[in-house]
């Protein structure tokens, strides 16, 4: 198991204005002096993590005091010099959210010979909410998401003369990467999936393929890989080519454990605040995705308890670490909550640990990865999750 | 009869064309001079009342603009400036000349772009709280971005009527929805940026020779006034006329005094009119 630490890296400050977290919040609630400390903290928690062995994950969002990290690329080109060992993982970058596909693919391939080839390269569709900064057309996003998926993955594996691009959306007469980049054909990518037929498609492209926070819809989103995967390419994949993103609290003891989940819970609470209108701008989710929300409500998209329930609107711990969203206690507990969720989902070999989140502070961010790196990163690499669905179906 | 049942009666009378392969739905009644009738932003439906006022008079043709309804997105239609050519076309394949036009905010719009092109296919437009040109200057809004707003916001703003109750989404017919989920996107696609305009139709407007007719509700709140009158004074022959209390939805708040002015504009004999 490859665990990846992750923080969104918010900026907690602002979580006491009232109202929205993204879009609409004034950026004059921003102290750049403040987010200057958060950032250069958030940054010594990664390499904190490079040093006990941790690969290292970042994300992207924009207008939010969520997350500050406008650009994965620029955190991931200050964490190319700083750190040593980490894999390092953009998840994601929004395509169609940038107006400059070659743009991302020169950032890509920088990133990676700066790091030696330690990149790893998550294209994401991102949050529809975010059309209200990048301004992109929310119509026919997917259409120019996928040029500038073929762009950007031409311009990477170029290893010819230099060539034009002519597409539908998209139009370059000279594409060249100075540098290109390290990794051959080119680093890894990942894509992020919440359904079967999603993840189908991105094991037909053999990437890596990402669930966040999903709970129990992991079983399926694994299970869609594995069956198009084995279809496309006569084999099963493996098991680190799935990943899955939850809360990790650890500590000596339960309460210590908990009282850091709830800091971190601070993390659901301020993601969620949005004028919900924003979440679903006309044009970006398709006719009939719409009409199936109208006629399911909002409830029918929250992750489900064990005994198959919604998530109410403000979950205890334990119904988070019940619905396998958190991870919470001491170091055997954690280890029997990712060991019995790895088994129920049919296994996956990539970990995405939000070891910060919310308002947890530095110094519980600290004992929180090292005490995951001593005492249970170790135990995750025996963990062994056979597929039965899907094996079955290799030998009938 | 409720609001539901004029709309439902109203689409169930829409034939569907095939425009090279397209379907375009489009609602044909009364007997009279023709009249193109292009609608607003919330669709055909939302203007049946004053579609059916206007066929006493003439003979209607109210199509759902591409994407609107359950008329097709054509392959390659994605602005307001395609949408001109693309009724120009629906002149041709209905074989209508001399057609009075009328368009409705996004439909005026829409009008317009037909006029800069061809202006001599139409004789006379009447255009109701027109979109198209600049709905803002750097950083100030000039027409209300809706695509900011939520949607109980959006329909607060566009009329000055009484709005009818909201009915749960998931105890409506799915046709329902999905129309609205159609419209609702194809809005997007022709007005999400640059929002709700054409920045090349303010220099074009000078080839739009022919009588004009501009209504504005001065209860728009929506459209400003003086949005109003820079259109009225950038046609070559047009004249501005204010309905009073009217919001943005003229076809909801003023339909009968916009039929009136539509119909007197058109020089319609009142014969014909009261018949």
């Amino acid at each position: 198991m490859k665990v990846w630490q992750f923080s969104e890296q918010a900026y907690y400050p602002a979580f006491d204005v009232q109202g929205s977290m993204r879009v609409t919040l004034p950026q004059r609630h921003c102290d750049p002096r403040e987010a200057q400390a958060l950032l250069n903290r958030y940054l010594d928690e990664y390499m904190l993590a490079d040093e006990l062995g941790y690969n290292i994950m970042v994300n992207e969002h924009h207008a939010s005091a969520t997350c500050m990290s406008t650009s994965c690329m620029t955190t991931l080109a200050i964490l190319a010099r700083q750190t040593k060992n980490a894999r390092l993982l953009a998840l994601g970058i929004p395509l169609a959210h940038r107006s400059n596909p070659v743009r991302v693919a020169e950032e890509i391939a920088m990133v990676d010979v700066l790091s030696g080839g330690r990149l790893e390269v998550g294209l994401v569709k991102g949050a529809g909410y975010e059309v209200y900064m990048s301004n992109q057309q929310s119509n026919g996003f997917m259409d120019r998401f996928w040029e500038a998926h073929d762009l950007v993955v031409a311009a990477l594996t170029n290893t010819e003369e230099n060539f034009s691009w002519n597409g539908e959306h998209y139009h370059y007469r000279v594409v060249s990467l100075w540098p290109r980049p390290l990794q051959q054909p080119c680093p890894p990518i990942w894509m992020t999936a919440s359904s079967a037929g999603s993840a189908a498609q991105h094991a037909r492209l053999d990437y890596t393929c990402g669930t966040f926070l999903s709970g129990a819809v992991a079983r399926s989103v694994f299970a869609g890989y594995r069956q198009a995967y084995l279809e496309a390419h006569g084999r099963q994949p493996s098991d680190d080519r799935l990943a899955y993103l939850a809360l990790v609290s650890v500590a000596n003891d339960r309460a210590t454990a908990f009282a850091r989940a709830e800091e971190m819970k601070a993390y659901f609470s301020t993601a969620a605040r949005l004028e919900p209108h924003f979440s679903n701008p006309a044009g970006f989710n398709s006719v009939r995705d719409n009409v199936r929300m109208l006629q399911a409500g909002s409830a029918a998209v929250r992750p489900r308890t064990r005994d198959g329930k919604p998530l109410p609107a403000n979950p205890t711990i334990e119904q988070y670490i019940d619905a396998g969203l958190m991870f919470v206690g001491t170091p055997d507990d954690v280890f029997a909550q990712i060991r019995q969720f790895h088994g129920e989902v049919g296994g996956f070999g990539n970990l995405l640990m939000m070891g910060q989140a919310g308002t947890l502070g530095h110094a519980e961010t600290v004992e929180n990865l090292t005490l995951f790196a001593r005492e249970v990163t170790p135990r995750l690499a025996g963990l062994t999750a056979p597929s039965p669905d899907i094996r079955a179906q290799v030998f009938a | 009869m409720s609001e539901e049942t004029v709309r439902e009666t109203f689409l169930k009378g829409a034939d569907t064309l095939d425009m090279r392969g397209s379907a375009v739905e489009i609602v044909r009644k009364g007997d009279g001079p023709p009249l193109l009738f292009l609608h607003g932003m919330d669709g055909l439906e939302a203007a049946a009342g004053l579609v059916d006022r206007l066929a006493e008079t003439f003979t209607v043709y109210a199509p759902s603009h591409p994407g609107f309804g359950a008329s097709d997105l054509p392959p390659g239609i994605t602005t307001a400036d395609d949408l001109g050519y693309f009724y120009l076309d629906l002149l041709d394949h209905l074989h209508l000349d001399a057609v009075t036009l009328v368009g409705l905010s996004l439909g005026g719009w829409i009008a317009l772009e037909m006029l800069v092109k061809e202006p001599r296919r139409i004789s006379r437009t009447v255009l109701g709280a027109p979109l198209g040109l600049s709905t803002g200057d750097r950083r100030t809004q000039r027409v209300v971005d809706i695509f900011m707003l939520s949607a109980a916001e959006v329909e607060q703003k566009m009329q000055t009527s009484p709005l009818p109750p909201r009915v749960d989404p998931a105890a409506q017919p799915v046709e329902v929805l999905e129309r609205a989920a159609h419209n609702r996107a194809a809005l997007s696609l022709f007005g999400w940026s640059p929002y709700l305009h054409n920045p090349k139709l303010r220099q074009r407007l000078h080839r739009a020779r022919l009588p004009a007719l501009i209504l504005w509700g001065d209860a728009d709140a929506i459209v400003p006034c003086d949005y109003a009158q820079e259109i009225t004074a950038a046609l070559p022959d047009a004249t501005l006329q204010v309905l009073p209390g009217c919001g943005h939805r003229i076809h909801v708040d003023g339909a009968e005094p916009a039929a009136r002015a539509i119909i007197e504009f058109a020089g319609v004999s009142s014969a014909a009119a009261a018949a």
